[in-house]
């Protein structure tokens, strides 16, 4: 509805995201430091991996459980950030396969007794990649590009028809989902919940966010961007525009696979929930308040809410929903680029593409 | 015979409540361009209002009248506030109206508790015919629903307000030259949109009882209907809620509850990829 004059005003409004910019390039300003490679962004992958790496010691047993859960949750955020933040596809329904895949797991280990690493997390992660390549092929590709409200709603549309089939059919569980998960199994060791899953967790967290970032750095992701930015003008340079988008919902996919298998053993069951619309809508927030569009962004933004609930759920259950609304109508409304935006610059957010350290280093001199 | 008359009539009913609730969305939907995902809270809303007037004793039917201007004048003032920043960008609408109905839900949560608080029906009893009985409420929700239909299609269609909307609607520029207020013009359909939502909470409450999640079990109901009608014309949207309100009310007599209610949805979705523009495409009333 061309609200042409309102959207003057609102592309307006969102200026605050712009001029945090400014803030970071007033930062680098002096040339030989932005040559030195002063940047925000390694120095903060760094903390949260080192945070990360030594919380376990310090930690409680059953704070290190949480922490699991939040490393697999971040796992998962950064599954929608890939899809959102980077392809500017609105996935509302991304816990369709996070949720699918922990119910097959689920059903592979009560029904197949099967509980091996090897063979449940490379199912969980085919599992994931195949509805969502199923779901992406239909709702992005076809003849006629289909509109981004399309896209939003339909992935909502199909969370919550899983979440109704999971909550009516005996077969998974009804209500109360699948109980009593037994764990994973490494040869004869069961990885049970502690530092050890934890670790194994963050393993995989860390080896994700690598190839992620080696994805969105390449060529491939500048295309990505082109597409976010201006999927019109990337489609009239030849690229196909619909497939970039499907190949990215299914890496998203793929990656919401994994980690909602890793859930469902860490949890021990599944219930309607996981497929269902409160979790996709969860993982919006996650994103959206660490700062869309960066990877590091998606997994802050996990710790943060989910660490601020549990905190705050002792005390302040009831309130702390509302809260959580409140916060997520300023960052929309003031920092749509989220919390990461307080540290990181415009321009290093954006970042650059495919070139190699190398080549760089030629054309310096 | 008897019980081909009493499904018909369950079928209409349900049809008639979603028409009620999607009423409100179609209008914001068509005419802003705004998919509300707080709509669903703004029926909640309703509602609320409603057990609140019969909580303390005041007749239910005042609380049902209250209801809608209640909830349209805070659409007014949300719009005003939060939503006119959302025009250019549906997406972040999509965000931004979510994290509005995430408030109003919880709220309302806290205040009622995790209860389903119960509303009787202001018209109670049932109307016989023959050897059938029909609930009472229902009916009447049925031809309220009529009568809100016919309302908005002549206010949209007839007045003079209405011509204002449909040119704002389809040439914003052009009708802020032609010394329409837009800003206000969005204000009050918006607002307008909520009252309808309000009123549909209000009318539905003795039927499904009040608790905090009433909105949500309408709202991807709402939007799947608002697509298949078809965004850009206020007759689209109620056609979809008839079909789907129908369909989610008729399959479950010939098949599992569980595959139908999965099966509207895919029919849906199916639909709306091969025809995008809906059942009824074109702007207009």
């Amino acid at each position: 509805m061309g609200a042409a004059k309102q959207a003057l005003r609102a592309t307006a409004s969102q200026a605050p995201g712009v001029s945090m910019a400014d803030n970071g390039l007033d930062r680098a300003l002096p040339a030989q430091q932005a040559a030195a490679g002063r940047k925000v962004l390694p120095i903060v992958e760094g903390a949260v991996l080192i945070t990360a790496l030594i919380l376990p010691l310090v930690l409680q047993d059953y704070l290190t459980v949480f922490a699991t859960r939040v490393i697999i949750l971040a796992l998962f955020a950064l599954s929608f950030d890939l899809v959102w933040g980077y392809a500017g596809i609105m996935s509302f329904g991304q816990a369709l396969f996070f949720g699918s895949a922990g119910y097959g797991v689920a059903l592979m280990a009560r029904d197949l007794k099967i509980t091996s690493i090897f063979l449940v997390l490379p199912a969980g992660t085919l599992i994931g990649l195949a509805t969502s390549l199923l779901l992406g092929g239909f709702l992005l590709l076809g003849r006629h590009p289909s509109s981004v409200i399309f896209v939003a709603l339909g992935t909502l549309t199909g969370s919550y028809a899983a979440d109704r089939l999971a909550r009516g059919w005996y077969y998974l569980g009804g209500q109360n989902g699948i109980p009593s998960i037994p764990s994973m199994s490494l040869g004869s060791y069961d990885i049970t919940e502690g530092p050890v899953y934890y670790y194994f967790a963050l393993g995989i967290l860390v080896v994700v966010y690598l190839l992620c970032r080696f994805l969105v750095r390449s060529q491939f992701g500048l295309a990505l961007a082109g597409l976010r930015e201006n999927e019109q003008r990337i489609a009239f340079f030849g690229y196909k525009a619909q497939h970039l988008k499907a190949i990215v919902f299914a890496a998203g996919g793929t990656i919401a696979g994994l980690a909602g298998s890793l859930y469902a053993f860490h949890e021990g069951f599944v219930w309607p929930n996981m497929v269902g619309v409160v979790i996709s809508t969860q993982v919006v927030l996650y994103v959206l308040f660490g700062g869309s569009g960066t990877l590091i962004g998606a997994v802050i933004g996990a710790v943060i809410i989910e660490g601020v609930s549990f905190w705050l759920s002792d005390n302040y259950r009831d309130i702390w929903p509302i809260l959580l609304g409140v916060l997520l109508l300023l960052v929309i409304l003031f920092r749509p680029l989220g919390l990461i935006s307080f540290v990181l610059g415009e321009r290093e957010r954006v970042g650059s593409f495919g070139v190699t350290r190398k080549e760089k280093r030629n054309a310096a001199p | 015979m008897a019980s081909t008359f009493v499904a018909a009539f369950e079928i209409l009913s349900f049809g008639a409540i979603i028409v009620l609730v999607v009423l409100g969305l179609g209008i914001i939907a068509s005419m802003m361009g705004i998919f509300n995902f707080a709509q669903g809270e703004f029926v909640l809303l309703g509602a609320y209002v409603t057990y609140l007037a019969y909580s303390h004793g005041i007749p239910i039917w005042a609380g049902m009248v209250a209801a809608p201007f209640i909830v349209g004048g805070l659409g007014f003032v949300l719009e005003a506030l939060i939503i006119r920043r959302f025009y250019a960008a549906p997406i972040v609408a999509m965000l931004g109206t979510y994290a509005l109905g995430l408030i109003v839900r919880e709220s309302v949560r806290g205040l009622i508790g995790g209860f389903y608080l119960t509303v009787p029906e202001p018209i109670g009893g049932s109307i016989d015919i023959g050897t059938m009985h029909i609930s009472a409420w229902r009916f009447t929700i049925i031809v309220i629903t009529l009568l809100v239909m016919a309302g908005c299609y002549l206010l949209l269609s007839r007045t003079s307000f209405g011509l204002r909307v449909r040119a704002t609607l389809e040439n914003p520029a052009l009708a802020r030259a032609s010394g329409i207020s837009t800003p206000l013009i969005y204000g009050t359909t918006f607002a307008f949109g909520a009252a309808l939502a309000g009123l549909a909470g209000a009318l539905i409450v003795p039927v499904f009882s009040l608790f905090a999640d009433l909105g949500i079990r309408f709202l991807i109901q709402g939007f799947v209907a608002v697509m298949v009608g078809g965004v850009g014309s206020f007759i689209g949207p109620v056609a979809g809620a008839g079909v789907i309100g129908t369909l989610s009310a008729a399959l479950p007599w010939v098949m599992a509850p569980v595959v139908a209610d999965v099966l509207v949805f895919v029919l849906a979705i199916v639909f709306i990829k091969f025809r995008p523009q809906g059942l009824i495409a074109g702007k207009g009333v």
